[in-house]
């Protein structure tokens, strides 16, 4: 399968996905607001798309943040993750009319400067009812606004995933704000106990999918697929390997040692600091791994001699799954602990 | 198909999702269209009723009146036929574009006869005209202008105590529906502090909105004083006048109270 041919394929699904997105967004905002101008002929045309353009956006929301947990309970739900970035960037663009039309609405043609007036007209900081709700919209307008900003690949190369990764958790802080936006908000004016309902629902249910998938065991072929992207390499089985024995392997053109002992499995570096004896044939007495030639002992979690030894050997980390052992070729520094991996899980 | 098969795996790259896979997801996004356009529809019915008012938006139309600038800029318009009771004439709040009172626009044509252009903002009984800039032209006092005017402070008409809310007169009346509550409030800030002339909107037994213009007990202007107050239940005691078309409600703003 030539590059090319992939690059195709793959905005073939995209498509039928952004159309499938743009459908259901027109849908919402066109039954919004033009059956809403039919219900409600009196309503101003500016209301009701900022009503419409900001639940619209709260709805998507609730899309995004339900798909993650959804993928994690079952996989069949992985196409919905897939190009979640575009429903994100599209609950932004969403979020961003609701936050101009409401500020050009309520604070430009004014005796202030509008973006001074979000945060001065309603002084009431002290308050809860009276709380100045809309700041706490333009915050999480802030927060959505960075990350459709560094959603590209381009962004989590250049931030490192583990500061995209937290960046991006910054949605939890985005939806907590937009829930007070809304109760501190419209639903101070807007008395029907349907809309309450709507909102407590749209929480329990978030929280309530997040804690099932929490509990929940990822499934094998995501722990996979998780780390051959952070990079690990399949280097065996565990039935390769007989208890409290070793196994040499190539990793990454080097020779590393992988041992196993009361149902765990630790890799530490094949090169025995004596003589460069091969600790792989070894085998593990007393917990320690034994150099073949000459005797000399390392513990398997961190690859340090016992006291009052102190040779040092390279450390790898490792993952068992489905039996087989996953290790990351980035040796780390010698004599650093490393979690064995169960064989039972 | 069957749901059965767990070995499916989907990648992103590859041109059709597995058979199973495809199948659930189509579901899934159905239900999910089905669901927007049903909750789009309970959001729908389940907002307030919106009152009907009207921002005659962009349509200008030329009134000729005398202006009254004290307390707050109205413009007087004979009426065409008798009127009973009532004064024999229209009174019409008069303010400018966007969140800024007419006080300026009126300077020093107190008692004047004038033309001017505006578009119409009117809700219940109350009118009000938002002035096209630069269009107000004195002219030449009519014989028609005679009794176009309001004497003093008006007729006391006596001592109450009143619940309702402080708006914005511009926006409550039509420029914004619904122009009031929470989610009005800093645009009525603005508006208030802006020159807009305060209203009390009470409602009586029926539902029906009453204004009372608010002045402070010895008849100024009280907008930098409430805006600690607006869009939320307030109660004032206050002498009421009838001052032209407009009640007047006449209150020390320290003494307004917070329900
Ligand atoms: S080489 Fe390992 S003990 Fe000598």
């Amino acid at each position: 399968m030539s590059v090319n041919y992939q690059a195709v394929l793959w905005n073939r699904q995209k498509k039928i996905y952004d159309r499938v997105l743009a459908a259901g967004v027109l849908l919402y905002l066109i039954i919004f607001i033009v059956f809403g101008a039919i219900v409600h002929p009196n309503a101003t045309a500016e209301i009701l798309m900022i009503r419409g353009f900001g639940t619209a956006s709260l709805l998507l929301l609730h899309i995004i943040l339900s798909i993650g947990p959804l993928c994690r309970i079952n996989t069949r739900f992985l196409p919905l993750l897939y190009n979640r970035r575009h429903l994100g960037v599209t609950m932004f663009i969403l979020a961003l009319a609701h936050g101009i039309l409401s500020t050009i609405q309520f604070h430009v043609l004014g005796n202030t400067n509008p973006f001074v007036s979000i945060f001065t007209s309603n002084q009431d900081y002290t308050s809860l009812s009276n709380f100045p709700f809309q700041p706490l919209g333009l915050f999480a307008l802030g927060i959505l606004f960075l990350m459709a900003a560094t959603s590209h690949d381009f962004w989590l190369a250049n931030l490192t995933p583990p500061v995209w990764k937290a960046l991006h958790m910054l949605v939890y802080v985005a939806y907590a704000l937009i829930v007070l936006h809304v109760v501190l908000g419209v639903l101070q004016a807007e008395t029907q106990p349907l809309l309450v309902i709507l909102l407590a629902a749209g929480m329990v249910w978030i929280f309530a999918l997040h804690l099932v998938a929490a509990n929940k065991e990822k499934p094998a072929d995501m722990q996979v697929a998780e780390l051959q992207a952070e990079g690990y390499t399949e280097v065996c089985g565990v039935d390769e390997i007989a208890n409290n024995r070793g196994k040499i392997v190539l990793l990454a053109g080097e020779r590393v040692a992988v041992f196993r002992y009361d149902d765990k499995i630790s890799v530490i570096s094949n090169v025995c600091q004596h003589q460069n004896g091969p600790l792989g044939e070894g085998k593990i007495i007393d917990g320690l791994v034994t150099c073949p030639w000459h005797g000399f002992q390392y513990r398997p979690q961190d690859g340090a001699s016992p006291a009052p030894f102190t040779e040092k050997i390279p450390t790898f980390n490792v993952k068992v799954i489905d039996g087989r052992v996953w290790v990351d070729p980035r040796p780390n520094l010698p004599g650093t602990p490393v979690e064995p991996a169960r064989i039972g899980s | 198909m069957s749901f059965d098969k767990n070995d499916e795996f989907y990648v992103g790259y590859l041109s059709e999702a597995p058979a199973g896979v495809a199948g659930l997801i189509k579901k899934v996004v159905i239900a999910l269209l089905a669901l927007a356009a049903f909750i789009a529809v309970l959001l729908v019915v389940n907002q307030s009723p919106f009152y009907p008012s009207l921002f005659e938006f962009g349509t200008y139309r030329s009134f000729e009146g005398v202006i009254q600038e004290k307390p707050y800029p109205t413009l007087l318009v004979k009426r065409p036929g008798e009127a009973g009771k009532l004064p024999g004439f229209s009174q019409y709040y008069l303010v400018s574009f966007g969140k800024f009172g007419a006080a300026e626009a009126v300077k020093g044509l107190d008692g004047q006869q004038v033309t001017l252009e505006g578009s119409l903002i009117y809700r219940d009984q109350q009118t009000m005209i938002e002035i096209v800039d630069g269009s107000i032209s004195q002219v030449e006092r009519s014989n028609g202008a005679a009794g176009l005017s309001v004497e003093g402070e008006g007729q006391k008409l006596g001592n109450f105590t009143l619940t309702g809310e402080i708006v914005d007169s511009k926006c409550f009346l039509g420029v914004m529906n619904p122009g009031n509550l929470k989610p009005h409030k800093s645009c009525a800030i603005r508006c208030i502090s802006g020159g807009i002339p305060p209203v009390f909107a009470v409602q009586d037994k029926n539902g029906m909105t009453n204004y009372f213009l608010l002045l402070s007990a010895d008849g100024q202007s009280v907008n930098q004083d409430v805006l600690k107050l607006i869009a939320e239940p307030v109660k004032i005691s206050g002498d009421v006048y009838q001052y032209g078309n407009l009640l007047v409600l006449r209150a020390d703003p320290e003494k307004y109270e917070l329900m």
